[in-house]
């Protein structure tokens, strides 16, 4: 995305991403500590697990706004190719670390990490598909 | 996609996309057998690990492919948000999952079933896509 | 898609940028566009019919 963008879609959904980014830590921080320090009971122990995963699903719910309200279809068509190759690459990644995990003793891979890694992708798919468009 | 269609793009990537699914579980269960029997070691390891993840990677790149070469943009449409929709499900479940695992003493997943439930999730957002359009 | 948009905007002496002000879209979209690399839809493609004072067919062509 350019640096100058007059699209109030742009604006809006990196103000939405930054609170919902902040909301995760503001919820995960303590959340680990009462993780460590005490036994919540059962309820609360849902209550407390799920806390931390809305912020995230604001995220997704963010994204997915910005794909109805962006004006430049041109943009529109970048961030939905580049979150497609994104999982492909996730899931082509994931696979084989499921595989290494049970036969070479690398680091189990928790299923929380699934979305950081989409994250992580979408930035460089991002590149990739507008150097195809160069 | 009905069961009638003229779209010889539609045959052509439904069939390579079923070999490919079929690829993938025979690799799985050949890469499993050869790193339990064999006692692999090094390299090996890694390259029975990658084995599986190879039709993943071609799925990835045949639906890329699909997409360029369907003239029909209501199909196009279609297969996009089917796609988004799987992407954003397999988001949401998997960060909840993963939470309640870390914290709620959930059971474990193997992060193998990733690939499934993206299919899984794709599949019912096809549906529901098409539902929208009947 | 071929198209005519640089001929077009050389008439006007229109930069990309001064298009992609017009058609409310990014500079990088007309370029995508004009090199034949992204079709527009068919709002956008009426969007650039109106602002050059023309048809979609005086601008695009699909002959291969």
């Amino acid at each position: 995305m350019e640096c100058t963008t007059k699209d109030s879609a742009d604006r809006r959904y990196s103000y939405r991403v930054l609170v919902a980014m902040t909301l995760y830590l503001v919820f995960l921080v303590p959340d680990v500590w009462i993780f460590r320090h005490y036994h919540p009971a059962a309820g609360l122990t849902w209550l407390l697990a799920i806390l931390p995963a809305l912020p995230i699903i604001g995220v997704l719910a963010a994204t997915g706004l910005y794909l109805a309200e962006v004006k430049d279809e041109f943009r529109r068509a970048i961030m939905v190719q580049s979150m497609l190759w994104s999982i492909g690459a996730t899931l082509a990644v994931t696979t084989v670390w499921g595989f290494l995990e049970s036969f070479a003793q690398v680091r189990h891979i928790e299923w929380i990490w699934v979305f950081p890694v989409f994250c992580f992708f979408v930035p460089i798919s991002s590149a990739l598909v507008r150097w195809k468009y160069r | 996609m009905g069961c009638k269609t003229n779209n010889p793009a539609v045959w052509r990537f439904t069939r390579r996309f079923i070999v490919l699914s079929l690829l993938y579980a025979v690799f799985s269960v050949l890469s499993t057998y050869g790193l339990l029997r064999w006692h692999s070691t090094g390299i090996v390891i890694w390259l029975l690990a990658v084995l599986p993840a190879i039709p993943i990677a071609m799925a990835v790149l045949l639906t890329g492919r699909y997409m360029r070469e369907e003239k029909d943009d209501f199909q196009s449409a279609v297969l996009v948000q089917s796609l988004l929709g799987g992407i954003g499900a397999t988001l949401v479940v998997t960060t909840v999952w993963g939470f309640l695992e870390n914290y709620a003493h959930f059971r474990r997943l193997d992060i193998l079933m990733l690939w499934p439930l993206y299919l899984v999730f794709v599949g019912i957002s096809y549906g529901i896509v098409k539902a929208r359009y009947r | 898609m071929k198209n005519r948009l640089r001929v077009l905007r050389a008439e006007r002496e229109w930069s990309q940028a001064d298009l992609a002000e017009r058609l409310e879209v990014s500079r990088q979209s007309v370029n995508a566009i004009e090199t034949g690399k992204y079709d527009p839809s068919l709002p956008l493609a009426f969007k650039l019919a109106r602002v050059f004072e023309t048809t979609i067919e005086a601008i695009f062509s699909d002959e291969k």
